[in-house]
């Protein structure tokens, strides 16, 4: 079914389909609120600041819904997010040493080649993706078990190679990545903007995506049509390992800094953005737009919930609602539906 | 029901070899779990002399008692299909709302009421994954977050302390004919597991439902039912290790627990259930169970860090889970 609907979500029809969404109304909804009942929410900083978390989270939940449309899960990426960033880092101290360079300075401070060391880090996102591809194609372990591995291992394996302390870094290329902003937008939201139109454009008109939403909508009947479904869910993978990695970087530019202890159960808000997102965890189903859109609808409620000084317990209350409801009123209205 | 039957030894799946190859084969199988845990035993008495006492094998047990009983639990939603996120969340929340009624309380009232919310809990999850066939890897996702959400905004973020209550300490300090309490209650929970999953009604319906929902509706078994209870089972257990290990600390956080699904969740499988149902066994959960505690005290007494632990441990699931599902088809 999704395969032979896909190319009518593009073209003209993008005006009715965005008027129908429920996401769409909800986000108009939470930034009706917030001119109501704060001068701040809708000031230049403030929906920056709402973009950029969008971004990292974002990107976290876009590679995980890729491999979500291809009946696998991946726990793992807030474990490589912050490992692979951590990885790029040290990797690059360590040849710097290699070459006689002194790369880490003032106190933990990194301040080697930039590119080497953020062009490591999504290299290793992208070949911690391809584990968990081969672990879980090649091996044949359950995906949802063979991250759980990587993902309870790279924590600890985080927390070994930097002896739990922080790593800063704050300068130049990383600076203009946390604070750049373009025509409103900030740097890191521009990236993951970028990001998921190629993964749409990817998902929707080549025919690797095809191949990919097909093996989440029937993977025997996949295979048996002579598609590589292997391969094909190892490149699942690897996207996902690649944009946690992206996500880490930005996240770092964010903060300024890297430590083993963060991000710990992201995992969960991906999850969050992608069902929300209406991506099904059965496979085959969902579009990475509405990813895009439901990743922005949660920062701004988090950040409108922020503003009015609710505390974080209650805005983990509001995601688990949220949650429910989201899939509640899923199943509600596929059931009025007529199929 | 033949076919039913035969999901009770997860070895059919393997087809043809010897049985011995059958034994070692699928899902790990129980026998190479018992070989790892014996050659953990061995080389443990080699390496360290105060390994092989029954006061270190008291101390492994009480260890991982808690970890076992919801490994138990974790293992019946398994063999239905299910899983269940939830149970970090259930012995937070359970808790916590034990330690707002402890100042006043008498024991009876305080313990009850953290096994009442456990059950209470763990049948919600139920009613929105049987009744409303809601994914239960998203519901119990939710029902987590709103778990310990709620506990920290009954709590206010305030720990409690049960210390003037002996009858909430026995759960985890107290002993039965020397035996330490939560290892008792480890025990009783293994029994009971046992018997509900061998029971000719029960424990049939049970692997049923997770081996194939539809025949086993088409044959007369309301899976609904079956899920509600594996689910309010889980919660009762929750409630009860968050009793026992509260207990142990003299502590209730409501920030406590964390990631405490997932080490149970390895348990699980590492005790040979798959996450596409049908297959497991509570002699698997139990053998799971002591490996990761010999494991653990192992990596103790050699001084290893906490972090290290981790990666070891990963290696360890890995190394059990590996050979088993590769004979496997994997669909999900």
């Amino acid at each position: 079914m999704s395969i032979a609907t896909t190319p009518r979500h593009r073209g003209p029809a993008i005006i009715p389909q965005l008027i129908g969404n429920p996401l769409l109304w909800l986000l108009v909804l939470i930034l009706a609120l917030g001119l109501m009942t704060s001068p701040v929410f809708l000031s230049g900083n403030n929906i920056a600041n709402v973009l950029r978390n969008a971004a990292v989270v974002g990107l976290l939940a876009t590679g995980f819904s890729v491999v979500l449309l291809t009946g696998r899960i991946d726990l793992s990426i807030a474990s490589v997010m912050v490992f692979s960033v951590i990885a790029g880092v040290l990797l690059t101290t360590e040849a710097g040493r290699y070459l006689g360079y002194r790369w880490i300075v003032r106190g933990n401070t990194f301040a080697g080649p930039e590119a080497l060391a953020i062009g490591l880090c999504l290299a290793s996102g992208a070949l911690l993706g391809l584990l968990n591809g081969l672990g879980s194609v090649g091996l044949k372990i359950t995906s949802f078990i063979f991250t759980l591995i990587t993902m309870t291992a790279l924590r600890g394996v985080s927390y070994l190679i930097t002896n739990g302390a922080p790593v800063y870094y704050s300068e130049g290329l990383m600076r203009w990545l946390g604070e750049a902003v373009f025509f409103g937008l900030p740097v890191g939201f521009i990236l993951f903007l970028a990001m998921a139109v190629l993964l749409h454009l990817t998902l929707s008109g080549t025919v690797f995506g095809r191949r990919l939403m097909a093996i989440g909508g029937n993977e025997k009947a996949a295979r048996y049509s002579g598609i590589n479904t292997g391969l094909i869910v190892i490149a699942a993978f690897v996207i996902s390992g690649f944009c946690a990695a992206l996500a880490g970087v930005l996240f770092t530019a964010r903060l300024m800094s890297v430590e083993p202890a963060l991000a710990q159960g992201y995992e969960l808000i991906a999850i969050t953005i992608a069902v929300i997102g209406g991506i099904s965890l059965a496979g085959g189903t969902g579009s990475i737009p509405n990813v895009l859109l439901s990743a922005v609808t949660f920062s701004a409620g988090l950040n409108l919930l922020a503003i009015w000084g609710i505390a974080t317990w209650y805005q983990n209350l509001a995601i688990g609602i949220a949650l429910i409801a989201t899939v509640i009123l899923t199943r509600v209205l596929n059931k009025a539906k007529p199929s | 029901m033949s076919d039913i039957q035969k999901t009770h030894n997860p070895a059919v799946f393997v087809r043809g070899g010897s049985r011995l190859a059958r034994a070692f084969g699928s899902g790990g199988g129980d026998l190479s779990r018992l070989f790892v845990l014996i050659a953990l035993l061995v080389s443990g008495a080699l390496l360290f002399p105060g390994f092989a006492s029954p006061g270190n094998a008291m101390v492994i047990l009480t260890s991982v008692a808690g970890v076992g009983i919801l490994a138990l639990g974790m293992t019946m939603v398994i063999i239905t299909g299910e899983i269940d996120l939830s149970v970090a969340g259930i012995a937070v929340l359970s808790t916590v709302i034990g330690g707002v009624l402890l100042p006043g309380g008498s024991p009876a009232m305080v313990i009850g009421a953290v096994l009442l919310t456990g059950l209470v809990l763990g049948l919600i999850n139920g009613i929105l994954v049987a009744a409303l066939r809601l994914s239960s890897l998203i519901v119990t996702l939710a029902t987590m977050g709103i778990a310990s959400a709620l506990a920290n905004i009954i709590s206010r973020g305030q720990a409690s302390y049960p210390n003037a209550m002996p009858e909430f300490l026995w759960f985890g300090r107290g002993a039965i004919a020397g035996l330490p309490v939560p290892v008792a209650l480890f025990l009783l929970a293994a029994a009971v597991a046992l018997v509900l999953t061998g029971s000719a009604s029960f424990g049939r319906r049970l692997y049923a439902t997770g081996g194939n929902a539809r025949a086993a509706e088409l044959s007369g078994v309301q899976t609904w039912k079956v899920r509600l209870t594996v689910f309010a089972l889980s919660g009762l257990a929750a409630a009860l290790v968050g009793l026992i290990e509260s207990a142990r600390l003299g502590y209730i956080n409501p920030a406590g627990f964390v990631g405490l699904e997932l080490k149970v969740l390895a348990v699980a499988v590492l005790g040979g259930a798959a996450l596409s149902g049908g297959v497991g066994s509570v002699r698997g959960a139990v053998l799971a169970t002591l490996i990761i505690g010999c494991i653990n005290n192992l990596l103790n007494q050699a001084g290893v860090s906490f972090y290290m632990q981790q990666v070891v441990t990963g290696l360890v699931i890995l190394a059990v889970v590996a050979p088993g599902f590769s004979k496997r088809i994997d669909v999900r």
